[in-house]
């Protein structure tokens, strides 16, 4: 086959970026619940003939490299290519089968024109509820798998076009939102259509080969690319460590995140051998979340500018033991993965920062900062609020950190309070910056956040999955770290607060007790004494430090 | 038909001034025989007020008549868009809940780079040290639970006083549902401050969202003095020149606004920038009988998409400016980085991209000489042949077609081992994919067909482009309106006053929501009607239009309806499933639905002359021959003048040279005239 010319090969890579972001378009506009359609917690990606990722809607770095490895598990193991026929959908959202947690429902999606298969389309979405201990799935208190939720291991629910109705039954049957489920889910599918007719227009105006050979050049592009980025790494071996507080489950004992870069020319392993062994509460990664997490942090070190896809992932392995809490064993617990995953965002990009100290940043804060209150109202019906907050950035070797800003693995916008006001059983009382919880620093880290609300129902109870409480996120070059969150709790008739633990399941609240999230602020960059005092002056008089 | 080239002297005559960044853009109608006259001057960002009279009286002199025969002036400024751009604003204070000082701050704390190392920059409209809490709250219901004291709003005032604020917003949370304590705020500190502007959320943008909701109310209160003084400077400079008629300020609804109602709600200036040219696609959707329309608007550093959707321009209710929401209703644009000046680069050899970085105004495209050394879209238009180099921007300007190709061949045909004509016109097909993509995701998240559209293209690059970007669309016509250069202007002179309000409801669809729903809409109704008696507009010119934002409970996107006596709620609601299934391609009849706004518009409606038809071409000119390259070769085509083109129609590959832009007619088109002076290109081929 000719070499397509660059011309041709831009024109269809737009093209298939724009089939990837019609997908999201319809997901955003369409679903219903308030972690879709606020936090906006889906993506979306188009996947060539083989399964190879070649575009995606970037939103949640979280989703979107895993989403690449789920669809390459399925392939090799339980769904080989050639059983996927027009009109399938395979669906799954099991961890073991390359997925990250059950709330996490995969779809995929093979595009065929003129009888032959030419890409995948791939959407995933975080759903409100799939069952399990706890409101949103997120039970802190469970130590395997079946504890969490409603399985789906990987199946066709759409096969020849016709829709398997009795899984979506199955599904909402074992949810504490269906009508919010049902709904998402339905977006969810309505994306696949829309993506499979996206890259059948491209099929059919430059051709099913041209389109083969443009995904190819387009991969090829970006491995080019990632490897003269890890070629500019002094080559070398690079160790860091981090830790998570605990599992919720054994109290004070902490999780080791241990990452070690091989920089070899332009490869590079990471490896994670000298990680904990696996938890007994959820927080263990699969071996797919640890890819997702390792790749992430190494864009965000060297290659943010690298259009991601199946390309840039050819240069790196990855080794992550069995049995340990960064590539667990079934049926250990997953829900609050992303606990053990920044930390592996973290670890790893503190290893780059010793290649490439002027490069890389402070610890960001570090956790995804999940919690649901399940209201118990009067009529007996129940509600869930669930919502995900973020802290401060580390500071950077040239600025400082963001304050209150989504950073690495997740990317997250705030639900309003009014929008959640009118819905839930909920009153606000405070959503602020937290005034030096920043790391002090030449650049000193990013401020957390704080929120606070009260229950309004009778009755209600409330879980969280978060984290560094204890190990605050970790400053350089002399920076100071960051001031941990905390959870603190405070009931009804008392002005009394009460400190809890990082992970909560299922306090029982009422009417009129209130909760407050403290987050954890950034890591500060390089000594504060070198600190220029202009911007001292100028965080004492807007009060990010007193 | 003839029709005088001059305006009589005893005319009625209208004026639409455009300001924009480069030139101002002037039309004016002689309201007695509908002819229309367009002139052009250089603008003057230091002084736009002064352009804008210097202009009148150019155009006043040129066309033969008196400032005093002028019957109304419409003016759209970009003032306020530049203001928040350029960050030249007075020192704001923000009032706000207490607990909640920093919501401003936080905003929706999503990046938009997501694998960025460095977080991007925030606008921070007002600093900490400026905004303060007041123990206060009102629910979501609008109970409330906590009152402001007095001796507290005493001490804010103070507090206000001493921080120097020279104008103030007030957002509390719920403040949609229940304005009692902005109100309060708001007195306590105007009996201290009597003439401290301040802006009202509850009275900007009176719907839920609280981060939404206070940068608009921020937006507005920081513009307030700076609109407020540009309008009573330009009243009164235009008194001064005689000028006596109505002024009235193009917003981003497409409508216009008295004096008084935009210096007090400034923030609907903000994004008043396409209203001008979508008004004009409106209006030629009308005459031409194209329900339909694509409005692309291509110039040196973006290419603006809008749309007519049966007849009517498309609104939206959300935008941003320079990173800050702004939720006001505003004419829907879809922008990207494609423009005449967009920069070609290839990485590593690899690929080819054009844009979304410009070459900017300076240096500007390598063909234009002026030190730019880096190829853009412009440059490979002129080594092509597509534009005369000799006659750039109706002579204004002569390129050097040398340099463009200096620059393709050493940033482009190089790196990719090709030709200089193919990556010239490489660079060009992926210009115009980009701009493809730009239109189809613009009608895709509509669930609309393009090929169920007509492109309008104006704007001085977009004729180059229009047809190859219709064919990659299925895009069978092309209109090419006259006086491209200043359709803004011309859409201006058609515009109707409007107002819109909206109070956010937020409860569910059902039989008794009529009952809900009537006092909230007779007031509302009784609110339009009086703005519009305030502006003077006599009740049989009152229009009220209301329409019902609707969604699935929870779903985050509400979709507009209308609603009105006939077919009351049932009508909304079966509208509203048919909107979904058109647009998502799913609903669901027997789901509850929630009412989540109220939005009414109340349109005043000016007087609107006949259009004259176009003037007849007074002789029909041999055309010219050039060299361009098209469909992969170099061939002569013929290039006509635009005023002396013949009545019969034309067939493609030829090209149009109008006096500030060139129109490529490729192969497989065929063009007509029509009535007022419109191109109109069809694609007469099969399937492109």
């Amino acid at each position: 086959m000719s070499e397509l010319d660059p011309v041709r090969v831009e024109i269809i890579r737009n093209a298939l970026v724009s089939a990837a972001e019609e997908m999201s378009v319809t997901i955003w506009r369409t679903s219903r619940s308030s972690v879709v359609r606020e936090i906006l917690d889906y993506s979306t990606c188009v996947f060539d003939a083989g399964g190879h990722s070649v575009a995606q809607a970037a939103r949640m770095p979280v989703h979107l490299n895993s989403m690449a490895a789920c669809l390459e598990d399925l392939l090799a193991g339980p769904m080989p290519i050639e059983t996927w026929n027009d009109g399938d959908i395979i669906v799954t959202n099991d961890p073991y089968s390359g997925g990250q947690h059950l709330p996490d429902i995969l779809t995929f999606k093979p595009v065929f024109f003129e009888g032959r298969r030419i890409a995948i389309a791939g959407v995933l979405v975080h759903h409100l509820d799939v069952g399990g201990g706890a409101a949103g799935s997120y039970d802190a208190s469970a130590t395997e798998i079946y504890q969490e939720g409603f399985q789906i291991p990987p199946l066709k629910i759409d096969e020849g076009g016709r829709r398997n109705q009795a899984v979506i039954e199955l599904l909402l049957a074992n949810s504490r939102e269906p009508a919010n489920v049902g709904g998402d889910f339905a977006s969810q599918l309505a994306a696949l259509d829309i993506g499979v007719a996206g890259l059948q227009r491209i099929a059919q105006r430059y051709g099913a080969d041209a389109l083969a050979e443009a995904t190819k050049t387009i991969q090829n592009f970006s491995e080019t690319a990632m490897r003269q980025l890890i070629g500019a790494v002094p080559d070398g071996v690079y160790a860091f460590e981090d830790f998570v507080d605990d599992d919720g489950i054994d109290l004070d004992q902490p999780l080791k995140i241990r990452a070690v870069l091989h920089v070899t020319s332009d490869q590079l392993m990471v490896d994670l051998t000298g990680s904990s062994g696996q938890a007994r509460g959820p927080v263990n990664c699969t071996l797919n979340m640890t890819r997702s997490a390792v790749i992430c942090a190494i864009l965000m070190s060297i290659g943010s500018e690298v259009p991601a896809n199946a390309g840039c992932y050819r240069p790196i392995s990855i080794s992550a033991p069995e049995g340990t809490v960064v590539n667990a064993r079934h049926p250990a617990p997953v829900a609050n993965r992303m606990a053990v995953g920044h930390r592996i965002v973290n670890a790893v990009m503190g290893a780059f920062a010793q290649a490439l100290p002027d490069q890389v940043p402070a610890a960001y804060y570090g956790v995804s900062y999940a919690y649901a209150l399940n209201a118990e109202n009067d009529d007996g019906s129940r509600q869930v609020y669930f919502d995900l907050e973020c802290g401060g950035w580390g500071g950077h070797p040239d600025s400082d950190g963001a304050d209150g800003f989504s950073c690495g693995f997740h990317n997250i916008a705030n639900s309003p309070m009014e929008m959640i006001e009118s819905v839930y059983p909920v009153t606000f009382l405070r959503y602020s910056l937290i005034p030096d919880s920043g790391g002090a620093g030449k650049h000193r880290g990013g401020l957390g956040l704080a929120r606070e609300f009260r229950l309004d129902a009778p009755a209600g109870s409330f879980a969280a999955n978060l984290d560094r409480f204890t190990i605050a996120p970790y400053g350089l070059g002399g920076g100071a770290a960051g001031r941990p969150g905390r959870l603190m709790f405070r009931p009804a008739d008392s002005t009394e607060e009460q400190a809890l633990s990082s992970k909560v399941s299922g306090l029982r609240l009422e009417s009129g007790d209130v909760v407050r999230l403290e987050t954890a602020g950034g890591g500060g960059h390089g000594p504060a004494s070198e600190r220029d005092l202009n911007a001292s002056k100028h965080d004492l008089e807007e009060g990010y430090i007193s | 038909m003839s029709i005088p080239s001059q305006i009589g002297t005893a005319a009625a005559v209208r004026v639409a001034v455009d300001i924009g960044g480069t030139f101002t853009d002037i039309q004016v109608l002689d309201e007695d025989s509908g002819a229309c006259f367009a002139h052009k001057v250089a603008s003057r960002p230091d002084d736009p007020a002064a352009a804008l009279i210097d202009g009148l009286q150019q155009a006043a002199e040129r066309f033969g008549f008196d400032l005093s025969q002028v019957s109304m002036l419409i003016h759209g400024t970009t003032i306020a868009t530049n203001a928040v751009l350029e960050r030249k604003l007075p020192m704001g204070a923000l009032v706000t809940t207490s607990g909640f000082e920093d919501v401003l701050e936080i905003g929706r704390h999503m990046r938009r780079d997501v694998y960025a190392n460095r977080a991007e920059s925030r606008s921070l409209l007002i600093p900490r040290s400026r905004r303060f809490g007041v123990v206060e709250r009102i629910r979501a219901d609008g109970c409330v639970e906590c009152e402001p004291t007095p001796d507290e709003l005493k001490v804010l005032a103070n507090h206000i006083a001493e921080c120097g604020a020279e104008t103030l917003a007030i957002c509390c949370l719920n403040a949609h549902v229940n304005s009692d304590h902005e109100r309060a705020i708001a007195a306590a500190i105007a009996t201290e401050m009597p003439t401290l502007p301040i802006s009202m959320s509850s009275d900007i943008s009176p719907e839920f969202r609280e981060f939404e909701r206070t940068s608009t109310t921020v937006l507005n209160a920081l513009l307030m003095p700076v609109v407020g003084d540009y309008l009573a400077c330009l009243e009164n400079q235009l008194r001064g020149h005689g000028l006596m008629a109505p002024v009235y300020l193009v917003q981003s609804n497409g409508g216009v606004a008295t004096p008084a109602v935009a210096a007090s709600q400034p923030a609907r200036l903000l994004l008043s920038g396409p209203s001008g040219g979508a008004r004009a696609a409106e209006i030629l959707a009308e005459v031409l009988g194209d329900k339909n329309l694509v409005a692309v608007d291509m110039g040196g550093t973006s290419y603006d998409v809008s749309l007519v959707q049966d007849g009517r321009i498309r609104l939206i209710n959300l935008s941003e400016v320079d990173g800050c929401p702004v939720r006001l209703p505003m004419v829907e644009m879809r922008t990207i980085g494609a423009g005449g000046g967009s920069l070609a680069t290839t990485d590593d050899g690899q690929s080819l991209r054009v844009g979304p970085h410009s070459a900017g105004a300076d240096p500007g495209p390598a063909c234009y000489g002026r030190g730019g050394d880096r190829p853009t879209v412009t440059d490979a238009n002129c080594h092509l042949g597509r534009i005369d180099a000799s006659h750039f921007l109706g002579g204004t300007m002569t390129l050097h077609p040398t340099v463009a190709a200096r620059a393709l061949k050493k940033d482009v045909a190089e790196p990719l081992g090709m030709d200089l004509d193919t990556a010239a016109d490489g660079v060009l097909r992926v210009a115009v994919s980009h701009m493809a993509s730009a239109i189809r995701l613009s009608l895709f998240e509509k669930g609309l067909d393009p090929a169920d559209f007509a492109l309008v293209s104006f704007g001085g690059a977009s004729g180059l482009h229009a047809c190859d970007t219709a064919t990659d669309l299925n895009i069978r016509t092309v209109i090419f309106p006259r006086d491209p250069g200043t359709l803004s202007a011309w859409g201006m002179l058609w515009s109707d006053i409007t107002h819109n309000i909206s109070r956010s409801v937020l409860m569910p669809a059902c039989e008794d929501s009529e009952h809900h729903l009537a006092p909230i809409i007779a007031a509302m109704t009784d609110q339009g009607h009086e703005s519009l008696a305030a502006d003077g507009i006599g009740a049989s010119d009152h229009r009220i239009e209301c329409e019902l934002d609707l969604r699935y409970p929870g779903q985050a996107y509400e979709i507009a309806v209308p609603y009105g006596q006939e077919g009351g709620i049932g009508a909304a609601l079966s509208a509203f499933h048919d909107a979904h299934q058109a647009q998502f391609s799913h609903c669901d009849e027997t789901s509850p639905v929630d009412i989540v706004n109220v939005r009414m518009t109340a349109h005043g409606l000016l007087r609107k002359p006949a259009a004259a038809p176009a003037i007849a071409p007074t002789k029909v000119a041999q055309p010219n021959v050039r060299q361009v390259y098209l469909d992969g070769t170099w061939r002569d085509l013929l290039v006509y003048e635009r005023q002396h083109l013949p009545d019969d129609d034309l067939i493609g590959p030829l090209i149009i040279e109008d006096p500030h832009s060139t129109l490529l007619i490729p192969t497989g088109w065929s063009l007509r005239l029509a009535l007022a002076g419109e191109i109109i290109a069809r694609y007469e081929g099969t399937e492109p």
